[in-house]
This record gives C-alpha cells, structure tokens and sequence, in this order.
C-alpha cells in the first residue's frame, strides 16, 4: 500500500478579507478561512492515485485552532486520518520554519511515506518555498508545479510546464511533488462525508513539545524572515490618444511603450527593430 | 446555551455554498426564465447526499442533524430558491414521513432509493377543496382486494412533474361506516398515476409544480403510510417538519437579497457618492440586516428543538412565519435599493423577490402558522 501525505493550509477566504488600507495590513481576524486551492489540487492528485492503487492518505496542516477544518474537509473527500499541528509558539512561522517543523513531524510521525504531495503556492502568501523546502530538509527528490503523475512501480513521472516548455521528469520514491492548478480539478465534498468526517474522522492534534521542538529551538532555527509592510498594487486607467497618420501612431505608440509591449508579449521587441 | 455555529456546520455552510456558486449561480436565472429543471445539476446532488439530509447512514443518506439541514437548504436557496425547494421538500416533507411513520418493509423498499436521489419524492395534499383546511380532502381511496383504488386530483404538488414517488392524502373508505383519512406511498409508474402539465407561477419557476390525477390509481395496500385513520396526524406532524425547511429556504433567500443589496449600494454612484453613504439606504440595510439575523436564530433555535428531541412545533411556525416575512421584506427593499434595475431580469434580485411571496403561502400559510402559534400562547401562558 502507498503511503502518501498531503501539506495543507488554510488560508483567508479572498473576497471576505477585509483590508485596512492606511495601517496596510489584512484583517485575518475578520476573515473566515477556507483551504487553499492548490492544497485542494494536491489532495485531489492523492485521491486519485488512492483511487488507482491501495493508498493511505494522511493529511498535515499547521495553524491555529481554526485550521482543524481544513482537515475535516481533507477526510469528508478522502484522507484517512489527519495531524494538526497547533501551538502558539508557531505563531508568525515563516515557510522556512514552517517546512522545517513540518520535516520534524513527518519524520517522527510517518517516516515509512512514498510521497508528499503539497499544493505549488497558496493564496494568501504566494512564496511557493514550502513544498520545496519541505523535499530540502528531508532530503527527498522533488519537482514543483506539476500538471499530472504516473506511478510505475517504485518510480514516479511527472509533467510540468516551466518557461513555457513542457517537461517530463521522472524520480523515485520517496518524492515531494508540489501540484499546479492546471489539472486535478478538486471534487466536491458530499454530505454524508462531511458529516463522517466529524463523527469518526481521526485527527492528531500535536503542539510543539510532542514534536520535539521547543522554544529555544524556534528561536534557532526559526524564522529567517519577517513582513516589513503588505501594499496593495494598484493599477491606475489612463486614456491616451494618438493623432497623425497611420505610421506616426505607430511609431509613436511602440517608442512610448516598448518596455511594456515586450513585457506582455515575452519578445524585446527593440531588439528586433534593431535587427531589421 | 450555544449561539455561535460549530465547526461542522460552518464547513457544511461553506461546502454548499461553494457547490451552489459553481453549480446553480451561473444557470439561475436562465432556468428560471425558461421555467426548466436543471436535471444535470440534480444528478450531481444526488451523488453529494442532497437528497439524504436527515436518512441514516444504513440507508446511505447522509445523517445530517436538522442545523445542518437547515443549512444546505438555506446555501441552496441564497442562490437558487427554487432548487432549495427540490430539495427541502423531498427531504422535509417525502422522506421524512417515510422514516418516521414506515414500517420496515417500506424503508427497506423505499429510504435508499430516495436517500440516494434515484427517486424524488413529493408531498400531496392540498385540493382545490382542501390546503389549510387539511381535513377535507375529497380524494378516495376504496379497498379492492389487495389494493386501494384512488381517484382524485391533487393541485400546487411541488416536484411534481418529475417525483417518482408521492404521497396522496386520501380518504379512506368515504362510503364506509367510518371514513378515515389516509396516507399513500404512490410511485408516479403505477396505472392511474397522471401528471398535470406545470404551472405557470410567479416564482420557483424552476420547479415543476404541477397536478396529479388519480384516475383509478391502484397502490398496493402494504403502501399506507403509518395506520389507515392517521392521515391528519402525519399531516400536521410532517407539516411540522417541513416549515422547517421552508423557513431555511426563505431565509436563504433573504441572505441572498441582502448580500445583492449591500454590493450594489457600495457600487451604484449617485450625487457623486455610492448611494450606500446615504442614511436612508444605510437604515434599509441596518433593518435587512437585523432581520436576517434574527430569523436566523429563531430557525436553529427550532432546529436546535427538534434535535433535542422536544417538540418543536411551535417553534417551528414561529420560524416558517419570521423567516417568510423577512423573506418577502428583505427582497422588495433588496429591489428599492436597486431602483430600476431591480425591476429588471438582469438583476437576481427581482428574482428574489418573487420567490420569496410563496415561501408565506406554501405549508401552511401565514395565517395558519399564527393559528399554530396563538393556540400554544393561550394553552401555554397560563396569566
């Protein structure tokens, strides 16, 4: 039987975050939270090969109190246990203690895995580091953003889009694989699940001090990174007419937005005028 | 006494809310303009529970507690009232008899193919004779043989173009030394068993509300529904139940109509300001807002009753009568803050409004709920 875990984390639902412009900082607090979409892409990948072959799933999530549904909602679709990972002493983790912490539990709670499967980013923080790091600290092969998996034995092939080319990479177990939003359309969780889910649903709840890590240790190998300020980019709509004739337009509108114009079309565009 | 919702039910909030936006949002109102039940998208229920809320897992229904139910029923109607109905009626009002009043036989028969969406279920009783006044039903039903032959016409049967299985109110035996009232299992293949066409209703108009006509329908005797004279009592203790589901629907549509209101009020610029900065409009939204709130807790509180195991009759009109005004409230000052436009199809609210006037008629109208209501004041403060 596979054994496979799935890094989860909930995040902030978006269009219910509200956002405190001049102290430039998001009210999580307000906000109800909701599993990131990639990790759902993830877990899906796990249900499928789960559906394939004989697979255990486990479901790991780090967070407060609250982050407990996202677990529920990995069993309602198909995980067969869950750990939590909760302690205040967490607070603040950023992806480099948070993958190392994770590292730690995995290696002490289920050691004997084939495959991680984590989402490739998640919505609120966008660093996609975690999954990465994570396949770091324990020294597995890993590729991150892929579309599709194979299991062909022991070996694991995977597909994945990278600067527009599409590679095939193959690895063998134990791997790390973070999965893109390309494929893996996540399933809708049923009733009956949900309702399981928090009648019989197993979930291990585990602070910092059952993992082995205590606060000297978070001081040590903590957070290497802190959030100065959060800014919200603002895009400004400004109408522009040229006047002249057809080459004078067209001229004038490729030497005023060149830089731009070769931004969107991934082309420097200067670069072949120069050349004709 | 616990006011905030669990973990649970905000997981099976969020859950439902998030298949009724993918799924129902996008089709709503062309279902409704086209007055068409989006079979699809009842399939892909079926497969998530929908159509086994409260039936025990040994059925393959979901076991859902009444919050929760209350629910998926109130996240289906924020966005889709009339598949909310579909849904609260077959649950509230088809199976929930059934499980109930069935003998073993008709659960083994009937609860997992009902749990599991196979069948959809349909509660008839109103008549052009009989609705508020449940006693009178003219339909028969005359013993021959092993089966009862039943012969009448059922109007307003939500679900009824498509159930598979209704139960016919009748009157059992009415040449007889004692006529009794009675209820039965029909399935929509047995002889006699006629569709009307659909109405043509102000709202819910992606519901197939039609007739039924019982002409010489014979249902296997083994189909009563609890004992031949129990037709009143199942009916009021179904009734029950159902305005449950009702009050969940309406408020659904509430809680749509609001969140509609509040979005355009921020967009909509007059005087060179949204109009959402304007006092009158704020107190339109303070009052919306208030009352969704509070039917929403006289609805749990109901549902809170009914899993305690207590009566909740009482609580349960209370709910239906709260939520249906705040229901047909909300939506016509989600409609006022619209102006024009939400006069107009183009906008969900004027959709909202017009299926939020039914959820004050339908399973016992207003009126009755207050008859409901003034007897247990009277009988129960005794000043």
């Amino acid at each position: 039987m596979l054994k496979l875990i799935v890094c989860l984390k909930q995040v902030p639902i978006v269009t219910e975050l509200p956002w405190d412009e001049q102290a430039g900082t998001l009210r999580r607090d307000l906000a109800s939270g909701m599993m990131n979409l990639a990790c759902l892409h993830a877990l899906e990948a796990a249900l499928q090969i789960k559906e394939q072959y004989s697979a255990d799933i486990l479901a790991i999530t780090m967070g407060p109190p609250a982050a407990e549904e996202v677990l529920r909602e990995a069993i309602a679709l198909g995980a067969d246990r869950g750990i939590h990972l909760c302690d205040r002493i967490f607070a603040g983790s950023d992806t480099y203690a948070t993958s190392w912490m994770l590292a730690r539990t995995i290696k002490q709670e289920c050691p004997d895995y084939d495959l991680i499967l984590c989402g490739s980013y998640t919505s609120d923080s966008e660093t996609a580091q975690v999954g990465p790091q994570l396949a770091e600290e324990l020294d597995l092969p890993a590729a991150a953003y892929i579309e599709k998996l194979e299991i062909h034995g022991r070996t694991l092939r995977v597909r994945r889009l990278v600067d527009n080319f599409r590679e095939t990479l193959e690895m063998e177990f134990p791997a790390l694989v973070t999965v893109s939003l390309e494929n893996y359309k996540p399933r809708y969780a049923g009733l009956s699940g949900l309702e399981a889910a928090f009648d019989t649903g197993n979930i291990d709840r585990l602070n910092a001090a059952d993992v082995g890590i205590n606060k000297s240790a978070i001081e040590t190998d903590g957070s290497r990174t802190k959030v100065r300020k959060v800014f919200l980019r603002k895009a400004n709509k400004e109408n522009i007419l040229l006047t002249g004739t057809a080459a004078n337009v067209v001229g004038d509108f490729l030497s005023k937005y060149e830089s731009k114009i070769s931004w969107a079309i991934g082309k420097d565009i200067e670069e072949d005028r120069n050349d004709e | 006494m616990q006011l905030n919702p669990s973990m649970k039910h905000e997981l099976i909030r969020k859950s439902v809310r998030h298949f009724a936006e993918t799924e129902l949002a996008p089709i709503a109102a062309e279902i409704d303009r086209d007055a068409v039940f989006p079979r699809s998208i009842i399939d892909k229920m079926r497969a998530l529970n929908y159509f086994g809320l409260q039936v025990p897992r040994e059925f393959g229904g979901a076991a859902l507690d009444t919050i929760s139910t209350a629910i998926v029923v109130e996240e289906l109607s924020r966005v889709c009232a009339a598949v909310g109905l579909c849904v609260t009626v077959h649950n509230g009002v088809a199976v929930y008899p059934v499980l109930r009043f069935g003998t073993r036989e008709q659960k083994q028969q009937y609860l997992s193919r009902l749990a599991n969406g196979e069948m959809i279920g349909a509660f008839s009783l109103t008549e052009a004779n009989a609705g508020s006044d449940a006693g009178s039903v003219e339909t028969t039903a005359v013993k021959i043989n092993d089966d009862y032959v039943l012969n009448g016409t059922k109007i307003f049967v939500t679900n009824g173009g498509i159930c598979d299985l209704a139960l016919i109110f009748a009157l059992v035996d009415p040449e007889g030394a004692r006529p009794a009232n009675g209820v039965f299992i029909a399935e929509s293949g047995f002889p006699g068993f006629v569709r009307g066409e659909v109405e043509n209703l102000c709202g819910m108009r992606a519901n197939p509300v039609s007739s039924l006509f019982l002409e010489d329908c014979r249902v296997p005797e083994k189909n009563i529904l609890g004992k031949k004279g129990d037709g009143l009592k199942i009916g009021l203790v179904t009734l029950d139940n159902g305005r449950i589901g009702i009050a969940a629907q309406a408020l659904g549509l509430a809680q749509g109509a609001l969140e509609a209101a509040v979005k355009y009020a921020k967009e909509r610029h007059q005087f060179k300001k949204p109009i959402s900065s304007q006092q009158t409009i704020q107190n339109y939204l303070a009052d919306m807002f208030t009352e969704v709130a509070a039917a929403r807790l006289l609805l749990y509180r109901a549902c809170a009753l009914k899993d305690e195991g207590v009566r909740f009759g009482t609580e349960a009109a209370m709910a239906k009568l709260y939520c249906s005004k705040v229901a047909t409230g909300v939506t016509s000052l989600a409609v006022q803050i619209h102006g024009g436009y939400g006069y107009s199809k183009e906008y969900d609210v004027e959709r909202y409004f017009r299926d939020a006037k039914v959820t004050e008629i339908y399973e016992g109208t207003s009126e009755i709920q207050r008859m409901v209501i003034a007897r247990a004041v009277l009988s129960e403060m005794r000043l």
